[in-house]
């Protein structure tokens, strides 16, 4: 990626909170426009604290982040007019209905009067609560606020949308439309959108770019399918038709194309670990066909994110930690319910 | 180079800023009207109470007023205004808390609107209820010797007071960031502010020491000029001394709340 498309660049960006916690260490990382990128990582990893210093909401201890082309400490305003912020925090007021929040927010970006009321329309439209937008927040579900919240995020139409934890503690339904969200305002408006998750799912489904953060560090950046391919590959599991061991079959298999190492078990069983498994089946039967040898089974293991981000880290993430999560959206819920 | 929309100080953005911070707080103070209002009534309640308990006071000899009902009537929109004020810049609090406050921060917005916006509806909630208040009292028979056109100035003396309590809070709000301790801090002022202020008891039956506190007590520069529209009409002379000390504490506490606000979030 080349300097001049990236979108975001920070230089050893840092902070250190007052108290000593070191939240974010010496972090550079390009952000390409036009992508959807994922910074991923367990609680604390300091996800949040990179996105308010790039969104001049606090200042970095050290180090340099260019936004939109403008340095965050040294032009702030100039970088807020270009990105929108969602916060971790389902920030709606709830006082207000829904409409009356997107105008508001409609008003703070000064948008030309003329254009306000269509924007609103329309963005009411594409989360899909034109229906509801004359309730009172107040009255709305976990669901409707965040998508209230990201609309509201998109009024000005940002070159560069944050999001932080889009789907927390969201359901399954709701999680998946607003992926499709994200992918559409990419598609159709060339939006580079910032997100961070902590469900590898979501980073494996949506994100061009994965950084993995932990402990205030980039660990690995990658593609999802990069970060995988990292990992070794693809494990090709066989299982032969006919009975009894073949001798040298496994060594054999080594010299096809894509294929990095096989094994043979006791059982007969060969596992093979491939560059990329789909394209390699075939031609794997394709050879033990020729040989004459029949195959019972094949099944095919692609790594997961959670494998890389155990392989990163050396822990797991707790991704099905979903308890964790249901209470700290309830959380963010019930704090915004005064 | 930068323009003036990006800059998000000049005057034009900070006026229209400051409006639509101001209209979020007009709308829900709007949607709790009921709540507004109760606290109109409560303090009118407590007016007519007083008015029966302590008419015998008004017979005291060199007690200013013709009964304790038309030397209250000032004190009670006195009362009010300052709960008004003081209380109203709690809401920075909450914002700040349900992560509100970041989303108006990483708006392109003036800073100061966030702190002006918020005074600007305490000032419009404070006209609002010193008006009903006086009409209230009106309709309860007390007098107002300034006749019509005093009731203008009357107005701006309340809201003057509002924003002098209402910077206070803003002030409190930015350095105390935890609920909890900001309405410690603001329970603790209100009484003392009330009872060190000439809005229950007239600066000469109060013991010297007392009266010298009064006089350094804002409220007194509202409830002194109130109570002369009240009851004996234009003394030109206090009403513009009170004016004029209420604007400049007002627009210091505002410059002070703002600067303390910008240091909070820095
Ligand atoms: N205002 C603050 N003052 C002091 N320390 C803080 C502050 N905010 C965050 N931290 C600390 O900085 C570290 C990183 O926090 P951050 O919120 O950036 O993590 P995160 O990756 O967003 O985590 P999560 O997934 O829980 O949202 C944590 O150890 C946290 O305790
Ligand atoms: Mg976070």
């Amino acid at each position: 990626m080349s300097v001049a498309e990236a979108i975001v660049q920070t230089d050893k960006l840092t902070k250190r909170y007052a108290g000593g916690i070191l939240a974010v260490d010496q972090v550079s990382f390009e952000v390409p426009a036009g992508t959807i990128f994922g910074f991923l990582g367990p609680n604390g990893a300091g996800k949040t604290t990179t996105i308010m210093m790039l969104t001049t909401l606090i200042k970095p201890t050290s180090g340099r982040a260019v936004v939109c082309g403008r340095d965050v400490v040294a032009s702030p305003d100039l970088v807020r007019l270009d990105l929108g912020y969602v916060s971790q925090d389902v920030a709606v007021d709830e006082n207000l209905t829904g409409w009356e929040n997107l105008y508001l927010q409609a008003r703070l970006y000064h948008l030309p009067a003329e254009t306000l009321r269509p924007r609103i329309e329309e963005l009411l439209k594409t989360v899909e609560l034109d229906e509801h937008a004359r309730r009172l927040v107040s009255t709305y579900s976990g669901g409707m606020r965040k998508r209230l919240d990201i609309a509201a995020g998109l009024i000005h139409r940002p070159r560069l949308l944050f999001l932080d934890e889009p789907t927390l503690g969201l359901d399954i339904q709701t999680r998946t439309r607003i992926w499709e969200y994200i992918r559409r305002l990419r598609d159709e408006h060339g939006l580079t959108v910032f997100l961070t998750t902590h469900y590898m799912e979501e980073a494996d489904n949506l994100c061009d770019l994965v950084a993995i953060m932990d402990h205030g560090r980039i660990v690995a950046l990658d593609s999802p399918a990069g970060l995988k391919a990292r990992l070794g590959g693809d494990v090709i599991t066989l299982e032969m038709g006919a009975p009894g061991p073949r001798d040298g079959l496994a060594e054999s298999m080594r010299s096809l194309p894509m294929v990095k190492s096989a094994e043979q078990g006791s059982n007969g069983i060969v596992r093979l670990v491939t560059h990329d498994g789909d394209r390699a089946i075939p031609s794997v039967l394709e050879f033990l066909g020729s040989k004459g040898i029949r195959v019972s089974s094949v099944t095919l293991k692609r790594p997961s994110l959670d494998d890389v981000f155990l392989h990163f880290t050396g822990r797991q993430l707790r991704e099905n930690d979903g308890g964790a999560d249901y209470r700290r959206m309830a959380m963010a819920v019930r704090r915004a319910r005064r | 180079m930068r323009s003036a929309r990006a800059g998000g100080t000049t005057g034009r953005t900070l006026a229209s800023d400051t409006w639509w911070i101001c209209w979020r707080e007009l709308k829900r103070l709007w949607r709790q009207r009921v709540r507004i209002l109760m606290t109109i009534i409560q303090p009118v309640i407590w007016l007519t109470l007083m008015g029966n308990m302590f008419q015998r006071m008004a017979s005291i000899p060199g007690f200013p007023a013709r009964s304790y009902l038309d030397y209250m009537a000032p004190g009670v929109i006195t009362m009010v205004t300052l709960f008004s004020g003081i209380f109203g810049g709690i809401t920075i609090v909450w914002d700040r808390r349900f992560g509100y406050l970041q989303k108006l921060l990483a708006a392109p917005i003036s800073r100061t609107a966030i702190v002006t916006g918020k005074m600007l509806a305490i000032a419009v909630q404070t006209a609002a209820q010193a008006l009903i208040i006086f009409g209230l009292a009106r309709a309860m028979g007390v007098g107002f010797a300034a006749g019509a056109l005093g009731v203008p100035v009357l107005i701006l003396l309340a809201v003057l007071l509002s924003q002098v309590f209402a910077g206070l809070s803003l002030t409190l709000g930015a350095l105390l960031t935890s609920h909890e301790a900001l309405m410690a801090v603001v329970n603790f002022l209100t009484m003392p502010l009330m009872f060190t202020s000439n809005a229950m008891m007239p600066l000469d039956m109060m013991p010297p020491w007392l009266a010298r506190v009064a006089l350094l007590n804002p409220l007194s520069y509202g409830i002194n000029p109130m109570r002369a529209l009240f009851l004996r009409g234009w003394e030109w002379a206090g009403l513009s001394r009170g004016v004029a000390v209420l604007a400049v504490t007002a627009v210091a506490m505002a410059a002070l709340a703002s600067a303390m606000f910008r240091r909070s979030i820095a």
